[in-house]
């Protein structure tokens, strides 16, 4: 975390105009690429023992009403064995719903970058009594560690926002899907009613990071949760972004008054 | 990151062999070896060992060993 490159100066570059590194948005900041999966890593590692809490108070429960419609989508066939990839997954929130749905041959891998998250997720699977059905694995959404054709679902919810490079993670999430397997993912959106739009963007810029300092000692990571998601995509760019992946039929749903949405989309 | 001595592998929680089916080295996406003693996953087109902790494959270059020669 510490900022040694920022310290050299770039005026000795041959191209002054270039950044030295490729860059991308850690919230409103400008950052280096490579920092990014750090500082990322540093916000979850601070609040994945109270994830649960934050998320009621922040969403007034209304998260998990967005993940049960989410995991609803997933629809484990019921004689055949099914395999599904739930991408920075780690705490089990999506898993055990699929798990539910299902039966004893549907599998389901939790991936996630972060080993604070899967910690939390393999605690409440064992208290449930899925771990048979659930695998986990720690690894990076850009990087997946499987081999072509391996899934017939593959998921992430409220977690491709945090992805440093989005287009190389939806290619992955495709090259790892079987044909006809669907990609789903559950995202932060933009609210598109007036005037709760307004009222939406004060109460998160305002409330939830204080939020964040009452309940997790921890003001920031809540800042950079408020503004990644004012920087995420708008829903129908969102659309085009996982079409461009190769995906097809890519179609979204609105929830909330677009305070979150259901993008879908199938490898054929 | 210590020379703690590695946790016997016995009490362990173990990988299920149907994931050991489908993971690859995230960075070659070659088949992986699976080293049971030590818990490593081994790349040898990357020359990296993952390793296994409790039970979960630590699939992150950065965290893996770099095999010698």
């Amino acid at each position: 975390m510490v900022g040694e490159s920022k310290t050299r100066p770039a005026r000795r570059s041959p191209h002054p105009k270039k950044p030295m590194s490729e860059q991308t948005h850690f919230g409103f900041s400008r950052i280096d690429l490579k920092d990014k999966q750090a500082r990322v890593d540093d916000v979850f590692h601070k609040v994945a023992s109270r994830y649960d809490l934050m998320n009621d108070l922040m969403s007034a429960g209304l998260h998990r009403l967005w993940k049960d419609i989410f995991a609803s989508k997933v629809r484990p066939s019921r004689g055949a064995p099914y395999r599904c990839l739930d991408v920075a997954g780690g705490t089990g929130d999506i898993a055990f719903r699929i798990a539910e749905a299902g039966t004893p041959a549907t599998e389901i891998v939790v991936l996630d970058i972060n080993a604070d998250m899967l910690e939390v997720g393999r605690a409440r699977a064992a208290k449930r009594r899925f771990e048979a059905r659930l695998e986990f694995v720690q690894a990076n959404a850009e990087d997946l560690p499987f081999e072509d054709n391996s899934f017939d679902a593959y998921t992430i919810a409220f977690g491709i926002r945090n992805v440093p490079r989005i287009e190389r993670a939806l290619s992955e999430a495709r090259r790892v899907l079987k044909r006809g397997g669907r990609f789903l993912c559950l995202e932060f959106s933009h609210v598109d009613l007036p005037l709760f739009d307004r009222l939406y963007k004060a109460y998160s810029f305002a409330a939830i990071p204080r939020l964040g300092k009452l309940v997790t000692g921890d003001e920031e990571s809540y800042r950079y949760l408020v503004e990644s998601i004012e920087r995420f995509p708008e829903a129908e760019a969102f659309r085009q972004m996982i079409a461009r992946a190769g995906f097809d039929r890519a179609d979204f749903t609105r929830l909330t008054g677009g305070a979150v949405a259901i993008h879908s989309g199938w490898k054929l | 990151m210590t020379d703690t001595p590695a946790k016997p592998a016995a009490d362990a929680p173990r990988v299920d062999p149907r994931l050991l089916e489908i993971l690859v080295c995230p960075r070659t996406k070659t088949t992986l070896e699976y080293d049971a003693e030590n818990q490593e996953l081994i790349s040898r087109a990357a020359k990296l060992a993952y390793p296994i902790r409790d039970g979960i494959p630590i699939m992150l270059p950065e965290e893996a060993r770099p095999l010698q020669d």
